[in-house]
This record gives structure tokens, sequence and C-alpha cells, in this order.
């Protein structure tokens, strides 16, 4: 008889997901349902106040901000992310390339930050080189902006969009495109209707890689962000350090995931449809 | 193979990227049980608030060994000791949190008999507190305000030294508060006349008018890069501590730099030495309370933190001009807990900073 090695291998990998991804899950759901202690901490009581306190305008105007900051920074980094990965794929020197984009990863993610503060600073570099060379009388604030926030994610997530793009449009098979152009297509309309849903399912790995990190990020609006570039994810750092309302911290977070989740099923979805 | 490496990759980028987000302050190791002949006493306190060389000397001169661990707020050093971790002998909390434990009975009361260098404690100081009323509990070590820091090489000279200077046009998108409602509420509180500590809620939304119309001016609400921004020269005019201000500003950048305590008073702290009930090593605590308020171990201490003395001969062999007095906060007020009230400031806070 044949053993059955099946539940050896998934071991580790299910250990791991209800370790840290299901059993971290349950205790946000169970943490938003309950009250809060006096002084941070829940009490074991049910309560649906941190539900009802989500209920108002300003945390409706964070969710929309959230919203519009990550879309559009995914839809820019998808939208950058296909021509550098066409390039690369089709150069003689990919390896290189692609090592080239890894680099930057290797120094800290804050300091990346900083460096962006320090180009586009009011005494900044940019700033500088405008005014030295006459182009601008007076600095302007580059920073502390919606812009400045979306700018910085989208240096500092870029990769993710670039890889699974990359990978896809390198195993696409180039003489279909040849063959498109034979008859008589333009090489932007051969790339659009041959190559594009082909590696339809690269792009949406470069959408959810891109946007589930946008959507909770916190540490860029915190740094570059200004008074009212307030994202979901600085309201429960606030909620969970200074206000200390675990509760409502943890209902914002069950929010962020619902959203993102039911966002991510739904886009699957439709694109499963249309590969049928 | 190519999958592979490229699935490494970006896992490694992955990686580094989650690894910045994450920025771990806790320096702490949580004491162990030690049954060697050596007495220890463990001591658990703000990061970088005793000179390295007072403990050790402190340790010479006595004999034993303090174990310090550090925290950098009060919440992430009030979850741990209610989590029952520690077996710490001494913590230094502020104000608020010092009335918070004795509510929650975690304090033992202090016998002044065994610290005569209690006496040393300027009692003008001592009137002042209102958190724990003739100090039955806490031995007081440091006390501070924010300010305003002020880069006088782009902000001429004469200005008002009053928390008006961030409602002026001519400095919009050059000035930054901190991200503390206490700080932001109590310069609005104190610009009206009002206490820091209100329970009134109509001078409250007062008050949110007034920071309203700062937030108008202001680039940012920031209680953590704001000091690297003032630095850099990107911001002229900034809220803050002066410890936190003056540690990015080399000597020749702090001469250009005015920090004052505004004229109509600001939300003061007090960081205070408090013995647990649960201590083990109570004798060696009073022994270190009474060490620290000698008056040249004292001297040594402000002199390191550049905070005012709160010890009075100390002042006097002092040898660093502090970067404020203790005149300059003659209109300040303690802050201290608010308890029910909490909730209303919050829901102001908020607000402020993120709309109604």
């Amino acid at each position: 008889m044949r053993k059955n090695y099946g539940p050896i291998y998934v071991a580790p990998i299910a250990f791991w997901l209800i370790a840290f991804l299901s059993v971290p899950l349950l205790i946000t759901l169970s943490y938003s349902f309950m009250e809060k202690g006096l002084y941070g901490g829940v009490e074991l009581k049910f309560s649906l106040a941190a539900y009802k306190s989500l209920l108002n305008t300003a945390v409706l105007k964070v969710l929309l901000n959230t919203i519009v900051i990550a879309v559009a920074s995914t839809a820019i980094m998808v939208a950058l992310a296909l021509p550098t990965a066409y390039y690369i794929a089709r150069s003689p020197v990919k390896n290189l390339l692609l090592m080239l984009i890894i680099i930057p990863f290797w120094t800290n993610f804050l300091i990346r930050i900083y460096a962006w503060i320090a180009i586009l600073g009011s005494n900044g570099l940019l700033n500088s080189f405008l005014i030295s060379t006459g182009l601008l009388d007076e600095h302007i604030q580059f920073l502390y902006n919606r812009y400045a926030i979306i700018l910085v994610i989208i240096y500092t997530t870029i990769p993710f969009a670039i890889f699974p793009l990359y990978s896809t449009i390198e195993k696409f098979d180039f003489s279909l495109i040849e063959a498109a152009m034979d008859l008589g297509a333009s090489k932007f309309r051969a790339l659009w209707l041959v190559m594009i849903p082909n590696i339809r399912s690269g792009i949406t790995t470069a959408i959810l890689f891109t946007f589930i990190p946008t959507f909770g990020n916190f540490a860029v609006p915190q740094l570059v962000g200004g008074t009212d570039s307030w994202m979901l994810g600085n309201l429960i750092v606030r909620e969970l350090n200074i206000t200390r309302n675990w509760p409502l911290a943890s209902s914002i977070s069950v929010v962020l995931t619902s959203v993102t989740m039911i966002g991510v099923l739904f886009f699957m979805r439709s694109q499963s449809k249309k590969e049928l | 193979m190519k999958k592979l490496s490229l699935l490494l990759l970006s896992a490694a980028a992955l990686c580094l990227s989650v690894q910045g987000c994450s920025d771990s302050k806790k320096e702490e190791q949580a004491p162990s049980k030690d049954k060697s002949a050596e007495q220890k006493l463990f001591v658990y306190n703000w990061t970088y608030y005793i000179p390295d060389q007072v403990v050790r000397d402190f340790e010479k001169a006595y004999n034993v060994k303090v174990v310090y661990d550090m925290y950098a707020s009060n919440e992430e050093m009030f979850t741990k000791l209610k989590a029952g971790g520690g077996g710490y002998d001494l913590v230094f909390p502020s104000g608020d949190y010092v009335s918070i434990m004795i509510k929650e009975n975690m304090l033992e009361p202090i016998d002044k008999n065994k610290m005569p260098n209690f006496v040393n404690i300027d009692p003008a100081v001592l009137n002042k507190i209102n958190f724990d009323t003739g100090n039955k509990y806490s031995v007081p070590y440091m006390m501070g305000a924010a300010g305003v820091a002020v880069n006088t090489k782009e902000v001429p000279a004469g200005f008002d030294k009053s928390w008006s200077i961030f409602n002026r046009d001519d400095l919009k998108g050059r000035m930054t508060m901190l991200d503390d409602m206490r700080e932001v509420l109590g310069a609005a509180l104190k610009s009206l006349g009002y206490s820091v500590n209100t329970k009134n809620v109509e001078e409250l939304k007062k008050a949110k008018d007034l920071v309203k119309q700062w937030k108008s001016k202001i680039v940012k609400f920031d209680a953590e890069s704001f000091a690297k921004g003032f630095a850099a020269g990107d911001f002229l005019v900034v809220q803050g501590y002066a410890e936190n201000v003056f540690l990015e500003l080399d000597e020749e950048a702090k001469k250009n730099v005015s920090f004052f305590i505004p004229k109509e008073g600001s939300a003061m702290y007090m960081d205070s030495m408090v013995l647990l009930k649960n201590a083990k090593n109570k004798e060696l605590a009073y022994t270190f309370m009474n060490y620290i308020h000698k008056p040249e171990v004292y001297a040594q201490v402000a002199d390191f933190l550049m905070l005012p003395s709160i010890n009075v001969p100390a002042r006097d062999i002092r040898k660093v001009k502090p970067n404020y007095e203790i005149a300059d906060l003659e209109r300040s007020e303690f802050k201290e807990d608010l308890g029910d009230m909490l909730k209303d400031y919050n829901q102001i806070w908020q607000e402020i900073i993120v709309g109604e």
C-alpha cells in the first residue's frame, strides 16, 4: 500500500496560515465586538459600540480618501509597470535589469521615504535646483499632500507590479505579434489585442499585489502626508496607540480587511469569467 | 529555475519592505530572578532618561546591580505592568499615570523619612502638583513642557513669544504642531485663559475653533519627524519638546534657533519616581531615589537632559544652562488624568484632525 504523504506536505503551510492568519483575524474580529477597557485592552462583554462609532462622516471621509489614493496609485503603477516589464522581457540583459529593480529594496523602506523628503522638501534638492536655475523664484511645497503620498507609494511598491507582469510577458509567444502584424495590425494594435489578453493573469496579480499593501499603508501618509491626508491605517494606529480604543481599532481593521477581500474576490471572479 | 529566483527576489524584497514598517522601540528584557548575593534593583524608565554614568556610579557606591529597562510611552509601561510583566521596583510615570496607578492600587506609599534628600525639591513645584497632592506616592524626577522652536535665520526677530505665532499668515505652510491631543488642545486652552485639564465642554469647543485656525496655517500635526524637517529648514516654526528639537541640530545650527515657552503657558509634564506595591527591593529603591536627589547627582542628570532643575541646591552647581527655566513655566499647568472627560477630548481631537 502506498503511504499518503499529503497531510505531511501541507502541515507547515497549514500551521503558518492558521497561526499567523486565521487566529489573528479571529482575534481582531472578536475584539471588535467587545467593550473598550478603561486604559486600553478590552473587556469581555459583547458590544456594538465600536461599529456604531464607525458610522460617522469623519471615518467615511478617511475611507474615501484611502480608496482614492489606493486606486490612483494602483492604476499608475500598472500603467508604468506594463511597458517596463515588456522592455525587460525583450531585453538581452534582463537579469541585470531585474537586479537593478531589486537593489533599491536593499535599503530600508523608511530610509527611502526620508530620501524622498530630502529631495522634495522646501530646501530639498528639487527646489534648490529649480531656484538656482531661475525657473522658480520661491520654493514650492511638494510634500505633505496627497500627491506626495501617491508618488512615494508608487516608488516603494512598483516592483510588485513589475515582477508578475515580467514573468507572464516573458512566457508570451511573441511570434503571435508577428502574425498579427503580418495580417495588417499596427504594432500597438497587435500588442493591445493579442498580448494584453494573454497576460491577463499577470495584470491581475500586479493589481492585487499593489492595491492590497497600498490600501493598508500608514507609514507613507504619516511621513509625507499633510493635515488632510488621513488613511485608514493611520486611524488604526491612532486608536491602538493613542486613544487606546482597541475595539474601534479592530472594527476599522475588520472593515479594511473586508473591503480588500470583497474587492479581491469580486475582481478575481470577473477576471476568471472573462477567461472562459 | 528562473521563476524560482524571481520568487526568491520578490520574497526578499517583501521581507525588507515589511521589516521597514515595524519599528521596534522596545529594548527591554524581562528581568530574571537572580539568587546571587549581590542586590539588584529593577528600574523601568523612559528611553535616555538617566545618564549611564549616574547608574554606574550608584552601582559602584553601593555595590549593587541596576537592571535598567526602557519604555517609549506611558501606555506601553502601563500595559506591561498590568499584564504582570516586569518584576520592577521603580518606575517613572508622568503625572496623569501616577494618579491612574494610585487609583488602580499599584503603588506603595512613600515614606519620606527614608528619603532625607526629599527636602531638596522646590516646594513651589510641589505645590503645583494635583495628580498626587502631598506626594504620598511619588517622588518628582523631572519636569518640562512643550514649547515653540523658531528658526531665527528665516523668521525676523521681534516675534511675539506666544501661541499666536501659529496664526501668522506669512509663515503659512512652514510650521508644524505636535500630533498630541493634550499638547495642542492645552496650548489652545491656555491661549483662551482656560485650564489644560478643563472639564467644561464649551471651553473645549472654543479651543477646537482656535486649533482649527492654526490647522489652516500649519503643514501637519507631527510628533515623529518634525525635528528633522526643522533641522533641514523645511519648517521654520515647530511646537515640540526642546530635547527633541536640539537633538537634531549641530552647534552651529543651534545659534539660529530660539526656543521659548509661550507666555500664555503650556501643558506641563512631571515624571516621578514611584515604588511598585509588589517591589522586592524597596530599601534599595529608597536608596536610589535618595541618591538621585543628592544635589551633585541631580545636577548631572539635569545637565544631561538640559531641563530645569527642581532640586534647589542642584541649581547652583549645575554646569549647563537649561533650555528654559522654572520661571518660564510660571503659567503652565501639569497635565492630569482626564478620567471620563477623556472621551470628549478624543472626540474633539478627532474632529480637528480628521474632520467632522
